[in-house]
């Protein structure tokens, strides 16, 4: 495969960047996973997950304007890249390659 | 949520902790979220454990990922703007550049004062590096020791390195650790001829293992053989030249000295180096000097000096113990209780520098003035560094805008401190061009000067290696406080126009002032003093008239025709009396203690001082004398003496004329006692003399008296009778004032050298005065203008302006004053006869340094008090 690995941590901020869309940022993201996976998301991890995910090219960023929140501190807002979004369509198409390829047996 | 941002906040410890986790480039965004997330969860579980988990977070943060990109950015970061980057190393050239245009004056100033300093510096380095080379090129060099006596008498202890002549011969004899051993002797001109040339040539005699010992090239010859028969002489590659045409020529020819002896060329040698101390132009035989002076074969006599070499793992200290007590093998009727003398050794590298003894112990010599002027020259580079510094930090007020910009623009302190260090540096470079233009202006007049031939060494890489390194670190100390002052310096004052020097700032630039005048003072003290002491050496009366003496060698038929010589030249015109002596009266250096008399203490011996005369020496002379002079109207005068006041003091005869004296065993009578004159230098007091008649003209000063006012016939009368009588030897003469100045020629050097070097160190440091009074008066501009409007006259504003530098300098005279009279009580202890440090001097120098600087101080608070205090006032 040609492209760069991916965890399952990062492919779920990867979908969570998509979910969100252009409104991505740490704590957006850290709270989203939280709400929907209703595991224990550490900000320190979502953060590494997403530079990461920059380094391999499959999330840009840029930095905000300052608002009168967070103390006048910037956000960093992700967006998906073409790179992330195909990666994430292949992935899906191996999954679901996959489970059509399960044979149907014992579920009943 | 917002609402509460205001006042519910993390823990401040854990958001400190967090910022040394996160890499500064990523620590905005993410401690925002974690602030915005920490908000979150005070709203939905309380403050208490948003706070816990807060901090737990922050924990969780300290991870390999945040800390190695913190490491790395960190790196990256000081290498973009780091002050070796290019771009940045050009703006501090275009800005240093800039600078020097803008204050043309101030940068003048500055490195005007910079290159005096280096320049003066730089020739003191020349002159010392030159002293220490001194005698100090020779290969065996570490093998080589000076032979030295130390005489034990009459309750003294008198170090000296005249030595008896057969030393050298007896100590290779005695002691096997000593490789070759060569006397060398005084220096004396002799009349060379060749053919029909004839010319005063300056050479000495010297033992066979000269050669062997030192090195001295030879262009001709063999240094095993180059000295060993009686008749053999070496020359040097300029006589060489002069009379054969070239060194290979002259190798076996003949050289007839004084129209008395062939002498056979056996070496020719390369033309002494520079820094020779003892100098000569050839070199006769040693056993040549003993056929014409068996005087010197007695272990009584001192008259040469000599050096051994000895073997590479000889221990010189052991040596120098076995030989201290060898006079006393070698003369078995001496007393060691009235009269011993020891033997003992000096390294050869360091008997030019160490010639002083006093009471046994090595005392100095030429090295404290090498010390001393080094001091010096670091003095004057200081003054001028501390007028750098001065400036620097005077001028900082215009700087201190560039600083608060370049700071805020996110320079650190090191990459301003870099900056300001290197704009020194560059100032230096300018000065040190400045300088050794300079040095190559100034260096034939200093040679002359000095009696040296300097020269800069430009071809020799580490000459400018010196003045890299020289100029390197005189930028550095000039540089280090202003840069350490302004890079300090806080932006938002700076830019906000508020600058305020702190108390210790003032202080320290005070105390600059102060030191570089204390320095100023001490020189000024040191070169008054200096001048009174030659002053009064040069025009002290000495007892006898040196004006109008002449001294001629009593050379070739002047001495066995010098009666028919006196009745020639007494017709003549010019001519007041003639007599002869000998040795020249300025240097009486020949001592004895063979002399007795009815009623001496046996157990006591004391050092006369002799010399022998002709007829008519006293008037010659014009000494001051009771009872007789020697004179033909007296029949023999052979045993008959004449002593001086000392010489009358010491014996103790109330009534001495008449009395018996026995000198060398011979009985003969004082017939006249001369007042106390001046028969040596005046660091010497007067010893105890004893005049004898010779009628024997073997001797060698021809001394005439002339007519006031009538020399040049004199000297032509000389000429013609010489050349009548004594056709082979060409006329020398010498006058008794010339060979008195002689005498205090390092003195006279050394306060030549101080009168320079004390005028360009207050020139320094009114440069500095200057430049700092300048900015002074700009800084207080406002203020002036207010005390003028509320009717200040301009007088009472010259006086403030001015009063704060002379409390400086004041200051300055009361710190220099004890310190000037203890070093120069020091150097006044090197003479017998001295004018004294007295009060006065100082007063003298005070009151120069208070107007120097006054004057220096006064045009700029002049300049500052005439302006019209509406132009100063206007603009806020």
């Amino acid at each position: 495969m040609g492209r760069p690995y991916l965890g399952e941590f990062e492919e779920l901020v990867l979908l969570t960047v998509a979910v969100l869309e252009g409104g991505a940022y740490g704590v957006a993201i850290a709270s989203e996973l939280k709400k929907r996976t209703d595991r224990i998301i550490s900000l320190s991890g979502v953060h590494i997950a997403l530079y990461r995910l920059e380094e391999k090219g499959f999330v840009k960023s840029v930095l905000g304007g300052a608002t009168n929140e967070r103390g006048g501190r910037r956000k960093r807002l992700f967006n998906i890249t073409a790179l992330g979004k195909r990666t994430l369509d292949e992935m899906r198409d191996i999954r679901n390659e996959l489970w059509t390829s399960i044979p149907k047996l014992s579920f009943s | 949520m917002a609402k509460q941002s205001g006042n519910i906040l993390p823990p401040k410890w854990a958001d400190k902790l967090l910022m040394t986790f996160l890499p500064e480039d990523l620590a905005e965004e993410l401690q925002g979220d974690m602030h915005e997330q920490f908000e979150m969860q005070v709203e939905e579980r309380g403050l208490v454990i948003a706070q816990w988990l807060y901090a737990w977070e922050v924990l969780r943060f300290c991870r390999p990922y945040f800390l190695k990109r913190k490491l790395k950015t960190n790196t990256n970061e000081s290498n973009l703007i780091s002050i070796f980057s290019l771009i940045m190393i050009s703006n501090y050239f275009t800005i240093a550049w800039r600078n020097i245009h803008r204050n043309k004056a101030f940068s003048a100033i500055n490195i005007m004062g910079l290159a005096l300093g280096m320049a003066c510096s730089l020739l003191i380095l020349l002159w010392i590096q030159d002293e220490l080379s001194v005698d100090n090129y020779h290969a065996n060099g570490k093998q080589l020791y000076k032979l030295r006596n130390r005489q034990y008498y009459d309750g003294k202890i008198v170090d000296g390195d005249a030595l008896p002549g057969m030393i050298a011969d007896e100590m290779k004899r005695q002691f096997p650790e000593i490789n070759y051993a060569a006397n060398l002797t005084w220096e004396e001109k002799m009349t060379f001829s060749v053919g029909d040339k004839a010319n005063k040539e300056l050479g000495r005699w010297a033992g066979e293992d000269w050669f062997k010992m030192f090195s001295v090239p030879l262009l001709g010859g063999n240094p095993k053989t180059a000295l060993n028969a009686p008749n053999n002489i070496a020359i040097s590659r300029k006589i060489a030249e002069n009379y054969f045409g070239s060194a290979q020529a002259a190798m076996g020819k003949a050289i007839r000295i004084n129209d008395k002896k062939d002498y056979q060329v056996t070496a020719v040698f390369e033309n002494l180096p520079q820094n020779t101390s003892a100098k000569y132009d050839f070199l006769l035989n040693w056993y040549d000097a003993l056929e014409k002076n068996t005087w010197m074969k007695s272990w009584g006599n001192n008259a040469t000096f000599a050096f051994i070499m000895v073997r590479p793992d000889a221990n010189p200290a052991n040596l120098d113990a076995k030989m201290r007590y060898l006079m006393r093998k070698l003369v078995k009727d001496m007393n060691p209780k009235e009269y011993d003398i020891h033997f003992t050794i000096q390294a050869f590298n360091d008997a030019y520098l160490y010639s002083n003894y006093e009471n046994g112990k090595q005392a100095g010599g030429r090295i404290e003035y090498v010390r001393l002027f080094g001091l010096v020259g670091i003095f004057l580079l200081l003054i001028a560094c501390i007028n750098f510094m001065n400036l620097a930090t005077a001028r900082s007020a215009r700087r201190s805008r560039e600083v608060g910009v370049r700071k805020v623009m996110g320079a650190k302190r090191g990459s301003l401190v870099g900056q300001f260090v290197g704009e020194a540096v560059l100032f230096t470079f300018l000065a040190l061009f400045v300088a050794v233009i300079m040095v190559i202006i100034i260096l034939p007049g200093f040679n002359t000067l000095t009696g040296k031939q300097i020269s800069l060494n430009i071809n020799q890489p580490s000459f400018w290696l010196i003045l890299f390194g020289m100029a390197c670190l005189t930028g550095v100390v000039s540089g280090s406080y202003p840069a350490l002052f302004l890079s300090s310096l806080n932006p938002v004052r700076v830019l906000k126009g508020a600058l305020k020097f702190g108390a210790g700032a003032r202080l320290f630039r005070q105390s600059l002032v102060v030191f570089q005048f204390v320095l100023s003072m001490l020189l000024i003290v040191g070169t008054i003093v200096v001048y009174r002491q030659i002053d009064y050496l040069q025009t002290k009366n000495l007892g006898y008239d040196r004006e109008n003496l002449i001294y001629i060698p009593a050379e070739g038929e002047l001495g066995p025709k010098y009666l028919a010589f006196k009745n020639e030249i007494l017709q003549k015109p010019g001519i007041q009396s003639v007599t002869f002596i000998g040795s020249i009266p300025t240097r009486i250096n020949n001592g004895t203690t063979g002399v007795s008399w009815p009623g001496k203490d046996p157990n006591i011996q004391i050092d006369f001082s002799n010399t022998n005369v002709g007829y008519d020496f006293a008037k010659v002379m014009k000494l001051k004398l009771e009872g007789r002079d020697f004179s033909k109207a007296y029949g023999t005068d052979s045993v008959n003496y004449l002593v001086n006041e000392s010489a009358v003091k010491r014996i103790g005869y109330t009534d001495p004329i008449g009395k018996p004296l026995t000198l060398w065993g011979i009985e003969g009578k004082i017939i006249g006692v001369l007042e106390d004159f001046h028969f040596q230098s005046l660091h010497e007091p007067i010893k105890p003399l004893i005049v004898r008649f010779t009628g024997n003209i073997a001797q060698r000063y021809i001394m005439v008296r002339t007519q006031p006012g009538q020399v040049k016939e004199a000297i032509n009368s000389l000429e013609s009778v010489t050349k009548q009588m004594n056709p082979k030897f060409p006329l020398t003469y010498t006058f008794a004032n010339d060979e008195y100045m002689k005498l205090y020629m390092s003195e006279s050097i050394i306060s030549g050298l101080a009168n320079y070097f004390a005028f360009i160190a207050i020139f320094i440091s009114c440069l500095g005065l200057f430049g700092l009074s300048a900015f002074m008066a700009e800084q207080r501009t406002k203020e002036i203008g207010v005390r003028k409007v509320l009717g200040a006259s301009v007088l009472s504003v010259v006086r403030l302006l001015s009063g704060d530098f002379l409390k400086l300098v004041l200051i300055a005279i009361i710190i220099a004053a004890p310190l000037a009279w203890y070093v120069m009580s020091r150097w006044m202890e090197n003479f017998s006869y001295k004018v004294g440090v007295e009060w006065w001097v100082f007063v003298l120098s005070g009151i120069m340094a208070i107007i120097i600087a006054l004057l220096t101080v006064s045009f700029q608070s002049i300049k500052a008090a005439l302006l019209n205090p509406v132009k100063s006032l206007k603009s806020e």
